[in-house]
């Protein structure tokens, strides 16, 4: 993701805005490939996952049908 | 990408159809046109391109159209994990997301939205991806009824939302429920097929 997105992304919970921690960086040091979005209000942490960031609220992170 | 990588997409991934042409071809032309006016020819060249977000992108096909066929800044979001990958390898900025909940207020110019529409009996659910892309429960509204509940809070002042309904679902149904959640709509295009008719809704304030 680029980190422009922030702009726009917001906390699915509170609609607080996020702020980017542990971020990695690809290759051309501008692509954001990891790391964690954080709700500034309620604290929540959202992975970026492989470059792109689950914004899922937490109780349908971990849901997978077979 | 080799064929167990493809097969893996196939059944997990919505690929694009009629339905999706049909979207892709109509959003392009409006937002184009409207990036056209925008740009005005009075060296308005400054404006920010229009924001737009594709939700439940699937295999990236309709905003990957966007993208390509308009000055438009597109955002390709998806429940489904193996969607935003997929949208993401075609080079679209992609989020994983719940309908609209993590974006913005007021953030988008146009908002597009082929959502799962078939009446679905619930005794033959299959719970998969598959289904998750292609069901709209009982009455075939049960995923286009919260985007219209959400999708107002993160369109622009002028924005507006491009959203594909099959006769199937049922056209004059969704276009009262929109009415409910404060929408004016116009059917823009439409294209009938044996088994059902399909129609792309603008909606606006």
């Amino acid at each position: 993701m680029k980190e422009s997105l922030l702009d726009i992304l917001r906390c699915p919970l509170d609609k607080h805005e996020l702020e980017l921690e542990d971020a990695e960086y690809g290759d051309d040091g501008e692509e954001v490939v990891g790391g964690d979005l954080v709700c500034t209000e309620c604290g929540e942490r959202y992975p970026v996952d492989d470059g792109i960031p689950n914004l899922l609220p937490p109780d349908m992170r971990e849901e997978t049908p077979a | 990408m080799d064929l167990s990588d493809r097969r893996d997409v196939e059944t997990e991934v919505y690929q694009p159809a009629e339905d999706s042409q049909l979207l892709a071809e109509t959003a392009c032309e409006r937002i184009g046109r409207t990036a056209a006016d925008s740009s005005g020819g009075d060296g308005d060249a400054d404006a920010d391109p229009p924001l737009v977000l594709e939700v439940g992108t699937g295999s990236g096909y309709v905003a990957h159209r966007v993208d390509a066929e308009t000055d438009a800044r597109v955002i390709a979001s998806d429940l489904n994990p193996h969607a935003v990958r997929q949208a993401r390898e075609e080079g679209l900025e992609t989020v994983r997301a719940d309908l609209v909940s993590p974006f913005a207020d007021g953030a988008f110019d146009a908002v597009l939205f082929n959502p799962p529409y078939l009446p679905t009996d619930p005794e033959n659910e299959w719970d998969d991806w598959m289904e998750r892309a292609l069901s709209g429960g009982e009455d075939g509204r049960a995923v286009i009824d919260p985007f219209l509940a959400n999708v107002g809070r993160v369109i622009a002042p002028d924005g507006v939302v491009y959203l594909l309904v099959s006769s199937l679902t049922g056209v004059d149904e969704v276009v009262e429920r929109a009415g409910e959640e404060g929408f004016s709509a116009a059917a823009i295009a439409d294209e009938s097929f044996p088994f059902e008719t399909l129609t792309v809704l603008e909606l606006f304030d």
